[in-house]
């Protein structure tokens, strides 16, 4: 997946990707934009659909590091550090979450530093299966540490989503479903922007050029690990964030779920399956595939129902391996 | 005497040595390559020419001895650090980027070749595409990396090591395995690339193109400098024929 | 008390020698990271389970059906792993971990999420040995672990399949042009896998409780040892149990049993971090 041997022949045209981009952003756009007028009053739907949102952020922040090669199986820490870290500062410190989150997407980045000061050093299987490992630590660390995290029972009664104030105008995110997905939506449209930028600009032609030929990219000027470490900075903070909103959405956490293989698992499927290489990709997959889950594969199978995840993905490696997104653009 | 005072020294290897777990790939290389210089670099398999590349280029730290780049000592510097202050090489087995289009490919050495700029300006995409006819496959400009073909794709590779603006170029292999027609294309390139004031190494393993070319030689033989000097001189040299076609049996008889 | 920690130490570190094996044999010979490893265990626990529970089958008589089962699994599996493309490591990472999603699942729908035991009330007895206490489980772990061992020792060692299975492990290429059927090889290593597994399944069941997500730490475990021991190294994989097995045992004396789990990633994690092109670490080209 990393050195394309594929045979078949692919027509480089600009113009269809654009083209196949625009009218994916545009068709997305609005209906997400129109979701909530569209369900009416009906909260599940809605409630999937945060959700959805939520797991796209997920796997958008997952790509920031995996266009660069590196396949992480372990984003649960920066997502269970984000998590808990907004948690603990608005259930201890009573500090707002408009506060609490971005310190918790901070947290995670120092959690990110310590990955990569162990972990960048490595490539390709070893750099997965070192993540795999590493989200053991801080889990078994929040698990044991009763007096700050109140150990694996885990924490109940965070604040929920905090209220915007401009003047006597004020949206209070936290009390309706729809007030939450909204939040989510923009939340979720800033990071693509982001992505977006940053995948555009000349750091993404280096991280595409490190993904690439790591020891070419390194002869022709660019500083390699520089690179990987800011990139896997970067998907540590945002992971963080998409944790601490997870926290202040669902109100209730304990290390086994924000910590457990789910959500290490779901954003490197939703990127592989979406296309680790495109913008829009990963974001793509977690609307189709979270929502499709929920609706048609769990009331028929409640238990099991995500061995859904499992089959695309091993679908995706075998007949498609650069994504559904980049062969959409591409074929 | 005044002419030899003009020359300035590019490129100083200074007693170099490389071994790999007791295997001595290198023993006390003194080389240099001055401004403008072509220089061949020659000799039969496995006689260290890449592992030389690679000391040079930073991929490989020397075991023993140091190396000079405009009177900079870079023996301890990284890769990318060096590509900056201007050497930049091709590879022997061509490495494009291949999930890239050729001129992204190019546009890479562009820009990170002397800096860093956030974003990509129209001139740099100019620049890039400008390379691209001088080696002649600006026609596949939008075509993914890995849809060309060898030559092509060595030529690639040639492009965007120029692109990074180097002082000095070293070439590994550009021309083996080309018909004479390509050959001939190759030496033409390398004198154009000459004139923008590039020098150039290059390794020469089946010496095509280096006898053509090259202002000096530079012979080795199991890690092992054995001759230096103008083509026709090192040609002639005794231990160059001996390590290339193994003419000590004939030699002894003669004698 | 020291003593006893040691045994029961040891005694899990054979256990994990059992569970480690499929895993680093598959790997050994294929260059597949196979992560739904500790799946395959679970289910070769849960088939035993079945019959022990459904049927009264005697345990012993369990084995057999066990390994049937993870060998045709096995068979299928080496098909889709024999389809990936370069490079094969971490792409058998990403399909394996697809497997793993898939087997989970498929025995959460088949056994639902309950926690289930093998009872064999003889393995927890056991007899004590001035200073220290001795139970026949673990006398089995030990006992087993080693025969198993040494019949791979002589099938790796005293024959020709063994040789060149060795052969393929070392280099694949010079192998395939040394007249081995590279492919053939790997099928083999995927059925002896199967064979490793469906043995260390059901006792897997007796020690441990069996529930349809427990099997990420068993992998965790199998890939540590894996790394630790290093490519072909039989000898290399039981000193790596052990190690793991009375970090494990001191780890929880002395810090708790919750601090257990992350005893294998952090050893996990130190080995790669002072070996970081992994273990055929000897650098490029």
């Amino acid at each position: 997946m990393i050195q394309s041997t594929s045979t078949k022949t692919f027509q480089y045209d600009a113009k269809r990707r654009v083209t196949v981009d625009r009218a994916g952003l545009f068709l997305g756009f609005l209906l997400l934009l129109t979701l909530p007028l569209m369900v009416q009053s009906n909260g599940y739907i809605l409630q999937v659909f945060t959700h959805a949102l939520l797991l796209a952020s997920l796997a958008l922040a997952w790509n920031l590091l995996g266009v660069s090669g590196s396949i992480s199986l372990g984003h649960a820490a920066f997502f269970g550090v984000g998590a808990y870290g907004s948690a603990l500062l608005s259930l201890e410190q009573g500090l707002s979450p408009w506060l609490t989150i971005p310190i918790a997407g901070l947290f995670a980045t120092g959690l990110g530093l310590m990955v990569g000061l162990i972990c960048l050093r490595l490539r390709g299987a070893y750099f997965a299966l070192a993540t795999l490992a590493f989200v053991e630590i801080p889990r078994v660390i929040t698990g044991n540490w009763d007096a700050l995290t109140r150990g694996s029972l885990g924490l109940v009664g965070i604040s929920g989503l905090p209220t915007l104030r401009m003047g006597d105008w004020h949206v209070d995110f936290g009390s309706s479903i729809t007030a939450s997905y909204y939040l989510v939506f923009v939340y979720s449209l800033v990071l693509l922007g982001l992505v977006t930028f940053v995948f555009r600009s000349n750091m993404g032609l280096a991280l595409q050029a490190i993904r690439e030929e790591e020891i070419a990219a390194e002869a022709v000027g660019i500083h390699v690990n520089r690179y990987r470490l800011s990139s896997l900075l970067m998907s540590a903070f945002f992971t963080g964030i998409s944790g601490a909103c997870y926290a202040h959405l669902v109100r209730y956490i304990e290390p086994g779920l924000v910590y457990g293989l789910h959500f290490s698992a779901i954003p490197m499927i939703f990127a592989i399956c979406g296309g680790r290489f495109t913008i829009l990709g990963p974001a793509v997959a977690a609307l189709v595939l979270y929502p499709v889950d929920q609706f048609i594969f769990h009331p028929l199978l409640p238990a099991g129902h995500e061995f859904l995840y499992g089959a695309v993905l091993i679908l995706t490696v075998l007949f498609m391996p650069n994504g559904f997104w980049w062969r959409l653009r591409n074929a | 005497m005044e002419v030899a005072e003009r020359i300035v020294i590019l490129l100083q290897l200074k007693s170099l040595n490389k071994t790999f777990n007791n295997f001595c790939a290198l023993s006390n290389i003194d080389f240099s390559v001055s401004e403008g210089e072509i220089v061949g670099l020659v000799g039969p398999n496995g006689a260290g020419k890449t592992t030389l590349f690679n000391l040079i280029c930073g991929r490989y730290r020397p075991s023993s001895g140091n190396i000079l780049f405009k009177g900079i000592d870079i023996t301890d510097l990284k890769p990318h650090a060096i590509c900056r202050l201007g050497i930049s090489r091709t590879f022997q087995s061509s490495r494009p980027f291949p999930r890239m289009s050729t001129l992204d490919n190019v546009l890479v050495g562009h820009i990170f070749g002397k800096g860093f700029s956030l974003h990509t300006r129209p001139e740099d995409r100019e620049m890039a595409r400008e390379l691209l006819e001088i080696v002649g496959i600006a026609h596949k400009a939008e075509t993914l990396a890995d849809q060309l073909t060898l030559s092509e794709q060595r030529r690639l590779d040639l492009a965007r090591a120029l692109a990074t603006r180097p002082k000095l170029l070293l070439l590994d292999e550009v021309a083996a395995g080309f018909s004479p027609i390509l050959v001939k294309q190759a030496i033409q390139l390398i004198n154009r690339v000459r004139e923008r004031g590039v020098s150039l190494l290059i390794i020469d393993h089946f010496l095509n193109l280096s006898l053509k070319v090259s202002d000096r030689l530079l012979a080795l033989d199991h890690g092992e400098k054995i001759a230096e000097g103008p083509p026709h001189m090192v040609m002639r040299n005794r231990d160059v024929l001996q390590a290339y076609l193994g003419l000590r049996h004939q030699d002894e008889e003669e004698d | 008390m020291w003593t006893t920690i040691f045994v029961s130490g040891i005694s899990l570190g054979s256990f994990y020698v059992l569970i480690a094996l499929g895993f680093a044999l598959i790997f050994g010979v294929t260059r597949n990271f196979n992560l739904a490893h500790g799946e395959l265990l679970v289910l070769a626990g849960y088939s035993a389970y079945w019959l022990w529970k459904a049927w009264a089958f005697p345990f012993v008589l369990t084995f057999p059906f066990a390994i049937l089962v993870i060998l045709l699994i096995c068979l299928g599996l080496q098909r889709l792993f024999s389809r990936l493309r370069d490079p094969i490591e971490l792409n058998s990472i990403v399909l394996s971990f697809g497997i793993a999603i898939l087997i989970q699942n498929s025995m959460l729908f088949c056994f639902s999420g309950n926690y289930r035991l093998i009872r064999i009330p003889i393995l927890s007895q056991g007899f004590r040995i001035p200073g220290f206490y001795v139970s026949y489980g673990q006398l089995t772990l030990f006992f087993l672990s080693l025969i198993i061992l040494g019949i791979l020792y002589v099938l790796m060692y005293r024959t020709y399949l063994g040789k060149a299975l060795r052969a393929t492990i070392q280099d694949k290429e010079a192998a395939a042009l040394a007249g081995i059927n590279v492919a053939a090889m790997g099928t083999l290593a995927f059925c002896i896998g199967a064979v490793l597994i469906g043995l260390a399944g059901p006792l897997y069941g007796c020690i441990h409780y069996l529930y349809p997500s427990t099997g990420h730490e068993a992998t965790l475990v199998a890939i540590t040892i894996t790394i630790f021991a290093g490519v072909g190294r039989l000898g290399g994989i039981i000193l790596a149990g052990w190690i793991l097995g009375l970090a494990e045992s001191f780890t929880v004396v002395l810090c708790g049993a919750s601090w257990r789990e992350m005893v294998s990633a952090v050893l996990l994690l130190t080995l790669l971090a002072f070996r970081p092109h992994g273990i055929l670490g000897k650098g490029e080209e």
